[in-house]
């Protein structure tokens, strides 16, 4: 049945259009799209800022957008406090960084492994005080926790913790967190779905937001270390 | 419209699981090979998931890998995740990747990777995986063919924003999305990730594009169409009187999304 299998095709209209082909249309495409990429390259070095207070809720909003929300003015201020402490972790990661040797875009394994460890000592060196709320700071975290409970209390609640514990029972690790302390190598990470980050602020690419157990954490993926963490935030 | 039969296609999709089962059917003698497609000048790849254990029976499916590419030469193998299950030492990359591979590696095959749950973030830095330190990206191997690797495990909202965007700019006949979490599976521990589906689904429908399922023993997939999802059987391995078998040869099959296509 396979070889004899047989499709129905319809050229759609779009498959007979290049984007650029040849008109003035094209050619302003192709501009706002050199636009467009420069200044995403020209962000991706920035912390990106703090959400703004908003009576929107990322429930009616595409996939395509963040919206933290709803929040109030003093919301915002506390996440902004929050924002702040990324922004200084973001910068101290960068510098120690900058201190290793750069990492090619094709690596090999033992570059990547001396990479990778010798950023986890020393950034684990650099915040060997780091406590639990110095990134998600007391002000932010109510508002955290807030914004992921109307998630999770949503039509769709349950199927986002079904997603996120799909392979909860391998962590068994989960109530030992520890903050500046390297991401546990047999835990495998959790998936976020899309809802879930649709509604956190915007990270940097070095940071994920992550689950182990009901706690969320602040996860540095080039060093492996859990920069901060917050329990029970999975209702 | 007009019709095409998929055994004459331009491209061909080798889908490849692991596990004790796929080997098991691979090395049975009890069903012959099915002849497979191999037109001069099409592209043929694989997709391999769920591999990186270092034991046994990775080794030996990645022998049969190598047997069935003697003959049939496919160019590419896309990895849709968990390509390293555990530890990521150097070591760890020769025992779970290096070693068992090194016939098709040795042989010119390129392995594009996307990155599963138990999947190390600096795996997009690592050479052989060509990812080239972005965790969702995008290749064409041939000029009609376009791949877009993706990040399931992290789908951002920026992530989406990007898929969009290079699905509406793409004008290649075959658009090829693949990643480790399946939409649609009947497997019974994991099963379909709805929340991911009703995100990137949408997209798949409006820029007419290709999802390879991920290959496990255990998956049933979907056998009819459904609306504007069409499910494409690209070679005929596993199948017997139009249903699946458990214990599978070599099998390719996808998800091909047609916008104003009803029926097969």
């Amino acid at each position: 049945m396979a070889e004899t299998f047989l499709e129905l095709e319809e050229k759609s209209s779009h498959e007979d259009q290049s984007p650029f082909a040849g008109s003035r249309t094209g050619l302003l495409s192709l501009v706002a799209a050199i636009l467009l990429a420069l200044s995403a390259c020209a962000r991706s070095d920035k912390q990106p800022p703090s959400p703004p207070a908003t009576s929107e809720s990322p429930s009616s909003a595409p996939a395509t957008e963040r919206v933290v929300g709803p929040l109030s003015p003093a919301d915002a201020q506390a996440l902004a406090t929050m924002n702040d402490r990324l922004k200084q972790y973001v910068d101290l990661h960068r510098k120690i960084e900058r201190s290793l040797p750069k990492l090619p875009k094709e690596a090999t394994p033992r570059q990547i492994d001396q990479n990778q460890r010798g950023l986890e000592k020393l950034m684990r060196k650099a915040r060997a005080t780091a406590k639990p709320g110095d990134i998600f700071t007391p002000e932010a975290r109510p508002v955290i926790q807030r914004l992921l409970a109307t998630v999770f209390g949503g039509p769709d609640g349950k199927q986002l913790k079904a997603s996120i514990m799909d392979e909860a029972q391998a962590a068994p690790s989960a109530a030992k967190l520890i903050v500046n302390s390297r991401y546990p190598d047999s835990v495998p990470l959790t998936t976020v779905p899309p809802q879930v980050l649709q509604t956190l602020p915007r990270l940097t690419e070095d940071l994920e937001y992550r689950f182990i157990g009901d706690s969320l954490i602040l996860l540095d993926v080039h060093a492996h270390v859990i920069a901060d963490f917050i329990a029970d935030v999975v209702p | 419209m007009r019709l095409r039969h998929w055994s004459s296609a331009a491209l061909l999709l080798l889908l490849i699981g692991t596990g004790a089962a796929a080997v098991q059917a691979l090395q049975s003698g009890a069903e012959s090979p099915v002849s497979l497609p191999n037109q001069d000048g099409s592209l043929k790849f694989s997709v391999l998931g769920d591999f990186g254990t270092g034991e046994q029976v990775q080794y030996q499916l990645a022998e049969q890998m190598a047997k069935l590419h003697e003959r049939f030469k496919y160019d590419l193998v896309v990895l849709v995740g968990d390509n390293l299950y555990g530890a990521e030492r150097p070591q760890d990359f020769q025992k779970k990747f290096e070693i068992p591979y090194k016939p098709l590696l040795d042989a010119g095959v390129k392995f594009y990777a996307s990155l599963g749950n138990h999947d190390a973030r600096e795996q997009r830095f690592y050479k052989l995986f060509n990812m080239e330190g972005k965790l969702y990206y995008t290749f064409t191997p041939k000029p009609n063919v376009r791949f877009f690797a993706l990040d399931s495990t992290y789908p951002e909202p920026e992530q989406i924003r990007w898929l969009e965007k290079e699905l509406a700019a793409s004008s290649n006949d075959w658009k090829i999305v693949f990643f480790h979490h399946p939409l649609y599976s009947s497997g019974e521990t994991h099963g379909s990730d709805l929340r991911l589906r009703a995100v990137i689904e949408p997209l798949f429908l409006k820029y007419n594009v290709i999802r390879p399922q991920r290959p496990r023993p255990y998956l049933r997939a979907r056998q009819a169409a459904e609306g504007d999802r069409v499910l494409c059987r690209w070679v005929g391995g596993p199948v017997a009187g139009g249903q699946h078998r458990p214990g599978v040869r070599h099998y390719g099959e996808g998800i091909r999304y047609r916008s104003g296509v009803h029926g097969r």
